[in-house]
């Protein structure tokens, strides 16, 4: 069993026991057991799987770090993170239209704006994906 | 006998008053209730962060154990133009909130040499000076009136933060502060706030946000969890062997993810301290209003009174002294 917290700014998303959990980082998609070795990483945008006593779970994830502590303890630091069966998809769908919009409207050469509208689709598009694919599984 | 004769006149205007007060008392009532309920929410909220802020913070020390990256949100330089973020309310009827973060905020610029200074853990310090620059970034409408009366050059200001925020709020605000950091135009920014103790006891404060400096985080998370909360993951820090750790992609990466939302998450538990307090101030500014209401309403419905008997005696015996001027 492995101590796994997933928090953010905003407050703690999860908090449970699991089994084992995969997790999409910087380097490539890497899944932690029991018994892992200390490890800090950088998170990128995508989906979090985990398994617990009651079977496989999903978290869509806008990016962070994970620390593995020594004594099965993982822990998540996500810039920001929903439990799939959370999300709300026909909002996530309306955001992302949002953004696009924005998109085809900002100017290309304000690239911090344009940087920043971006990173929020890819952030809506993974939410409607993870939710998604939820719902099918269901 | 004058003030006898004005009395019907005066019970009408009586009556009016006490009206009108009711009627301020229920719109107090409301707003206290109002401010109350968002209270609860802000510092709930404020919570919440307490949590990110110390794992964050677990990372960093970690991190910056073994050898001191020289990343440029660590860098220390010798301060001369620094930046305020300064953090009040957008509207008033809240006491004396804003008064006292702004009365703090004075006092701590006018001491230049003192604010310009570097504190280094374990007590040590790298002097500051008199000559600094200092411009301010001001977050609620109060703020900026308050600058623009003191001649502090204003760059920015966010007055449409609402009252619940949340961390997309401050994100173009950090990421100025971050910027302005590592292009050097400041060399030392810190946050004027007020730090939500209880509903009856908020403190203005004022913290240092870049360099990143181990001496004002720990003092953060100690003034919000409770010393318990900082003491006790420290020491769980002190048992793990940084050396086990893997990094990945390495070090100097991961630091360089973990300073900015240290830094950003800083800023926001500073602005959602001072939102929970602005509402207990106002909370507690309402509460007392509507008390005052209560005694103004008793005392005027006792002058009411007062004058209803006075008006009646005077009638009776005007009454009175007719008929016996008939006999």
């Amino acid at each position: 069993m492995i101590k796994f917290k997933i928090v953010t700014p905003e407050g703690s998303v999860y908090e449970d026991e699991i089994l084992q959990c995969t997790i999409p980082t910087q380097d490539g998609e890497i899944t932690v057991l029991p018994n892992h070795i200390p490890l800090v990483s950088i998170l990128k945008i995508g989906e979090i799987k985990f398994r617990d006593k009651d079977g496989e779970h999903a978290i869509a994830l806008a990016g962070g770090f994970l620390e593995v502590r020594g004594g099965n303890e993982l822990i998540i630091l996500a810039d920001n993170a929903e439990r799939a069966e959370e999300i709300d998809i026909e909002r996530a769908e309306e955001a992302r239209k949002h953004a696009e919009e924005l998109l085809k409207k900002a100017d290309q050469t304000a690239d911090i704006d344009f940087a920043r509208i971006q990173a929020a689709m890819e952030r809506e598009l993974n939410r409607i994906r993870v939710g998604k694919r939820w719902k099918n599984l269901r | 006998m004058t003030e006898m004769k004005t009395m019907p006149v005066n019970t009408k205007a009586i009556n009016r008053r006490i009206k009108s007060v009711k009627n301020t008392k229920k719109i107090t009532k409301a707003m206290e209730m109002v401010a109350a309920s968002k209270m609860r929410k802000a510092t709930q909220a404020a919570l919440n962060t307490r949590e990110y802020a110390g794992l964050a913070w677990d990372l960093l020390v970690k991190l910056s154990k073994k050898e001191n990256e020289s990343l440029p949100l660590l860098k220390m330089r010798p301060v001369k133009k620094m930046l305020v973020i300064l953090i009040t309310s957008n509207r008033g009827l809240c006491g004396s909130f804003n008064s006292n973060i702004i009365k703090k905020t004075s006092q701590a610029l006018a001491d230049k040499k003192n604010i310009s200074k570097h504190r280094l853990p374990g007590g040590e310090e790298i002097a500051g000076s008199e000559n600094i620059e200092i411009d301010v970034i001001a977050v609620g409408k109060k703020g900026i009136r308050y600058c623009k009366k003191m001649g502090y050059n204003v760059i920015a200001a966010y007055t449409d933060i609402s009252e619940a925020p949340k961390l997309d709020n401050i994100m173009p605000l950090s990421k100025t502060v971050i910027d302005d950091y590592i292009s050097e135009k400041y060399d030392k920014v810190v946050v004027a706030y007020t730090d939500f103790r209880s509903s009856l006891v908020q403190e203005a404060k004022l913290r240092q946000v870049l360099p990143v400096s181990q001496v004002d985080i720990e003092k953060m998370l100690s003034d919000i969890g409770g010393q318990d909360f900082a003491g006790q993951e420290r020491a769980e820090i002190e048992k793990i062997k940084v050396a086990e750790y893997l990094f990945e992609p390495n070090k100097k990466e991961v630091l360089s993810v973990v300073l900015p939302r240290l830094v950003e998450t800083q800023i926001y538990q500073a602005l959602l301290e001072s939102c929970a307090s602005e509402h207990s101030a106002r909370m507690l500014a309402m509460r007392n209003a509507s008390e005052a209401a209560d005694e103004m309403i008793d005392d005027l419905t006792l002058t009411f009174n007062k004058a209803r008997q006075a008006a009646i005696t005077q009638e009776i015996s005007e009454i009175v002294g007719g008929v016996a001027a008939l006999e």
